[in-house]
């Protein structure tokens, strides 16, 4: 996704470096495809003259760094201590880039995500301990759940308000806890826990390093289907109409005169994102062996709202780094107790109220913070600009049409100024001749006007009868009658030329 | 039978009270305040701290049991206003108010559920009893004190609150409120100390559901999500911003509730509440009562 | 001392600036007429006095008190207050409270303690004043016609103790008959030491019947009503 341009302010600054290469045109691709590694570009830079490489967009080069240190550290590292705290954000990153795809693509604004997520795990587990079956049917029966679950929550949300909708799903993650706990098969033995649940490493390869590197990778590569997932609904075509409809605040048939069923593909979009919440609420079953009903908590659900907020609604490099900060505080300061989630809730709080769309917000927002001022600022000095909206000013491309707008302004206001009964009675005793400074001004003016709606004098009979008619400035259209009335000489004619001009002078 | 209607009006009453002042919110300022858990438990907590300390210098009987009924507002209320200050005064003018809100008010109830357990821990604490321990014969059935009282107090609060709006000049400002933000501004309504009114009267009611709950169940640091919960539910199918669709929609879930118990299973409870609220919204998207809604708009 | 002195009033919505530079003293029992077309700036002329613009710049001086200043956001926030101390603003569209009956309309009105306290009494002069409405008061506000509706807000404006009375556009909308009673209903109340702004786009309601016009074109005040209302007199002394 590159960066849409910004109509006003400054140009976009590019990272460019020179290189030592002769090949202009050539660039590394992936094969087989025409992308580009990267959005790396080489151009040739006509300043410097010399060859140089551009990052055309930076977010790539992000991701890529990001998810790097993401798989290598824990790796690395291979504490207990990282690959715990690192499965879980991968995990709950995963859980979270879906929720961004529901909030932000969908539009819904549900809550129901740990309820999904559980459904995929109970439902699995239950299957696993049951009937023991091996886990990649675990995790498809996971998505399959998933998506039916969605398809059931998503049949309300035509009919309610956003807010109403929240609120339901709300009390769904409450009502699922209570059937969990209520159901014996489902757990209410052991409140609410299942264990026994199949897993995708063997459990005698677990307690070995290598054991618990491959479990790590798995959760890894659950996060990178879920990003994947992510960026096939987002960036294709359903997903940008989508975002595009949302930005004029649920207009429907905005939205459908942009060529899509909305209510239709909200729902698609939805139910993918669910599935994907079941699969990896099965996934997660397989990860730790078994369920617990902490899936269900509210404080479980408030943390993913912290994480998604502390990073940006809306977008998936938000998801991903606010549950790295939230995940980090939580796993690594576990000697403050019940002070980390204190810390995380303050962290949410601040976000909300101090910034417009936490941390991936930021520069969106103090661009718009910037441009507010600089808008106001032009809007109060004077009303020099008030031949057109300040903002329109980068908009038009001939600059010294800006230039001209502002001098026939200021120029009209003066000649206005100079109207008066005298100036009048002057130019009707000489219409034609010697005049004082300021009519000959105003003269000079009315002569130099463009020819399209000039008034002229029509001679009809000469010297009897003349009349005002207005050209039209078109080839082959007759001039226009102004008025029925007849003068009887020239200078008559020509006054009353001068003021019907002064009329419009004063009326502009 | 009649046990069950007793026992449908003490829910409704105990439910209720929640569920009227989330609409009241709602309604008045526009924010939906999700950190009535975290009132509702500082009610509970207050109420019990008096207890503590009056049991410590004897106090009993009405002495002991209205003062642990005020407290218990009493603390919710400045709950209420400590939401206020936080999710409500910083927001308030600013753009997508309802969203932002929302989120705020769950964060102070993530903040808050760690404050109470760090400061009492996590175990349980009753409360003294507030009505006495006895019955009361009625006719073919009896019920408790403890029911019995806990009817009577919520009504008649409920009663007071309806009186005030309608009969009071800041009631009076409150409604006005509610139907032209612009229109009240023009006869000097402030919002921001009109909501935080607001704010302690729907808090002083949360917290008198609390102390009325806690007779039943005890006060803990998580002792404020089903309550919630509850009481989101009553308003959403009551219609939020709708006094009368919010009892009766309490009266209502209060009765499927007693009902299901009694008959069924009380583990079907929340299937058929859930159920019970679906089927209204499908119905009627705006809730029972959603003609106030239309009204707003 | 002067009810209200206006100097370098410019205020606006975001990057569009309405108002330019006004200046305007009103006195103690005057009552101004305020005409022009539609869009030129009379509703935020008065709106900038209580504050109701998105920004305003420049000196607005209600009885010495300065009310105005610079302000580039937080558009009402100081409503509010302004209102209270004496300004009663009868706003384009009524803003009336739909849910509640003409009495309780007309009682909001009576904010203060004071005021509250004599509301009946005040009710009455509001109803003879406007008697149509006496019949209504237990009616909801909702049900009423357009008149009616005029009526119950410029009853609620005229409800307090106000020193000025800002309407807007009282005629808009309402048939001719309705609209000719109750501005003459308005310029016949007694203002004592206070004032009277109406903003009106229809001058033959007015003219004659208030102390003075000034006319509204593209934000600025002017003194030649005729242009303001887009007749374009023509040059004194000569025919066409």
């Amino acid at each position: 996704m590159s960066e849409t341009p910004r109509l006003v302010g400054r140009r976009a600054w590019r990272p460019h470096w020179p290189v030592n290469s002769t090949r202009v045109f050539k660039r590394r691709r992936w094969p087989g495809t025409k992308r580009s590694m990267l959005k790396l570009s080489g151009r040739y830079n006509p300043k410097t003259l010399r060859r140089e490489m551009v990052l055309t967009d930076k977010k790539p080069l992000f991701w890529s760094v990001g998810l790097l240190a993401l798989l290598l550290l824990p790796l690395g590292i291979a504490s207990e201590r990282f690959f715990t705290m690192f499965g879980i954000i991968c995990i709950y990153a995963a859980i979270n880039v879906m929720w961004t795809l529901i909030i932000g693509t969908a539009g819904l604004q549900s809550f129901a995500t740990l309820a999904t997520v559980g459904v995929g795990a109970y439902g699995a587990g239950y299957l696993s301990v049951t009937y023991a079956i091996p886990w990649p049917l675990m995790l498809l029966v996971g998505a399959v759940l998933g998506g039916l679950m969605g398809w059931i929550i998503s049949l309300p949300a035509r009919r309610l308000d956003g807010l109403y909708y929240a609120l339901l799903t709300l009390g769904l993650s409450e009502f699922m806890r209570n059937f969990v706990t209520q159901s014996d098969e489902l757990g209410g033995k052991f409140n609410g826990a299942l264990f026994g649940v199949g897993r995708i490493i063997p459990s005698d390869l677990l307690t070995t390093r290598l054991g618990q590197s491959l479990l790590y990778l798995t959760a890894f590569i659950a996060l990178l289907i879920a990003l994947a997932v992510y960026r096939w609904v987002n960036g294709g075509r359903t997903g940008i109409l989508l975002r595009a409809a949302a930005t004029s605040k649920e207009d429907e048939a905005f939205a459908s005169a942009l060529g899509i069923d909305f209510n239709k593909e909200r729902t698609r979009v939805f139910i993918i994102a669910s599935a994907m919440l079941g699969f990896l609420g099965a996934f997660y079953a397989t990860y730790i062996g078994g369920t617990s009903l902490q899936l269900f908590s509210l404080e479980l659900l408030l943390l993913l709202l912290a994480m998604i907020v502390i990073g940006g609604l809306g977008r998936a490099e938000g998801a991903v780094v606010g549950t790295v900060i939230v995940v980090g505080i939580t796993q690594w300061f576990t000697d403050w107790g019940p002070w980390r989630i204190v810390l995380v809730g303050v962290l949410a709080l601040a976000s909300v109220l101090f910034t417009r769309n936490g941390l991936f917000g930021l520069k969106a927002q103090i661009e718009e913070i910037r441009d507010r001022r600089k808008a106001l600022y032009r809007a109060g000095i004077t009303s020099r600009y008030a031949e057109f909206l300040p903002q329109q000013a980068p908009e038009i491309h001939d600059k010294s049409a800006i230039v001209g707008r502002v001098f026939e302004r200021s120029l009209r206001d003066r000649l206005r100024s100079w109207i008066s009964p005298e100036l009048i009675a002057e130019h009707e005793a000489k219409p034609l001749g010697q005049h004082s400074d300021r009519l000959e001004r105003m003269l000079n003016y009315f002569r130099k006007a463009p020819i399209p709606d000039k008034y002229v004098v029509y001679c009809e009979v000469p010297f009897e009868s003349y009349r005002v008619v207005a050209l039209s400035g078109l080839p082959g259209v007759p001039p226009r009658i102004v008025d029925d009335k007849k003068y009887a000489s020239l200078d008559e004619a020509y006054h009353a030329v001068f003021l019907r001009r002064v009329n419009d002078l004063r009326a502009h | 039978m009649i046990e069950v209607v007793i026992s449908a009006l003490v829910l409704a009453s105990m439910y209720g009270l929640i569920a009227i002042g989330i609409s009241l919110t709602w309604a008045s300022i526009g924010m939906l305040n999700l950190a009535q858990g975290f009132i509702f438990t500082a009610g509970g907590y207050t109420a019990w701290l008096y207890a503590q300390y009056a049991e410590g210098w004897g106090l009993e009987g009405v002495g002991l049991s209205a003062g642990v009924l005020i407290f218990g507002m009493l603390g919710s209320a400045l709950a209420g206003l400590f939401v206020g200050a936080i999710a409500f005064l910083p927001l308030q003018d600013r753009d997508n108010f309802r969203t932002r809100s929302l989120i705020a008010t769950l964060a102070i109830s993530l903040i808050g559920t760690q404050i109470w357990l760090i400061l009492f821990g996590p175990q349980n604490k009753p409360l003294p009893p507030v009505f006495g321990e006895g019955r009361i014969e009625i006719g073919p059935a009896g019920m408790s004190y403890q029911q019995l009282g806990t009817i009577i107090v919520a009504s008649v609060m409920l009663a007071l609150v309806i009186l005030w709006m309608r009969s009071s000049r800041r009631g009076l400002q409150m409604r006005a409120m509610m139907m032209d933000p612009l229109g009240a501004a023009v006869v000097g309504v402030s919002v921001r100390s009109t909501g935080m009114r607001v704010l302690a009267i729907s808090g002083a009611l949360t917290g008198l559901s609390s102390v009325l709950l806690a007779q039943v169940f005890f006060v803990s640091p998580t002792s404020g999500v089903q309550p919630l919960t509850t009481g989101l539910i009553i308003s959403l199918a009551g219609g939020l911003g709708s006094i009368p669709g919010t009892v009766a929609a309490a009266g209502l879930i209060g009765l499927a509730e007693a009902l299901t118990a009694r008959y069924l299973q009380q583990s079907l409870v929340p299937f058929v509440l859930f159920a019970i609220v679906v089927l209204i919204l499908i119905f009627r998207p705006r809730g029972l009562g959603g003609l106030l809604e239309d009204v707003r708009e | 001392m002067a009810i209200l002195e206006i100097e370098g009033l410019s205020a606006g919505y975001g990057p569009v600036r309405v108002l330019h530079d006004l200046s305007l003293t009103i006195e103690p029992g005057e009552r101004l007429g305020l005409v022009g077309l539609n869009g030129h700036g009379k509703t935020t002329f008065l709106s900038a006095i209580v504050g109701l613009t998105g920004w305003q710049d420049g000196s607005v001086l209600f009885r010495g008190e300065q009310i105005g200043g610079r302000r580039t956001h937080g558009m009402g926030r100081k409503t509010p207050q302004i209102v209270r101390r004496g300004i009663a603003l009868a706003p384009q569209g009524d803003a009336i409270f739909p849910g509640l009956s003409v009495r309780e309309n007309l009682d909001s009105g009576a904010y203060t303690g004071a005021t509250w306290r004599s509301r009946r009494k005040r009710r009455e002069r509001i109803l003879e004043v406007f008697p149509p409405l006496a019949p209504l008061l237990g009616q909801t506000a909702g049900t009423l016609s357009g008149g009616e509706r005029r009526m119950v807000s410029v009853g609620r404006a005229l409800m307090s103790d106000a020193s000025l009375y800002l309407v807007d556009e009282p005629s808009l909308g309402l048939a001719p008959k309705i609209s000719l009673n109750l501005v003459a209903a308005l310029l016949e109340i007694d203002l004592g030491d206070g004032a009277m702004i109406i903003a009106e786009q229809n001058l033959p309601l007015i003219e004659g019947r208030v102390d003075s016009v000034l006319g509204m074109h593209a934000g600025d005040l002017k003194l030649d009503v005729g242009e303001a209302l887009g007749d374009v007199p023509p040059a004194a002394g000569v025919h066409l």
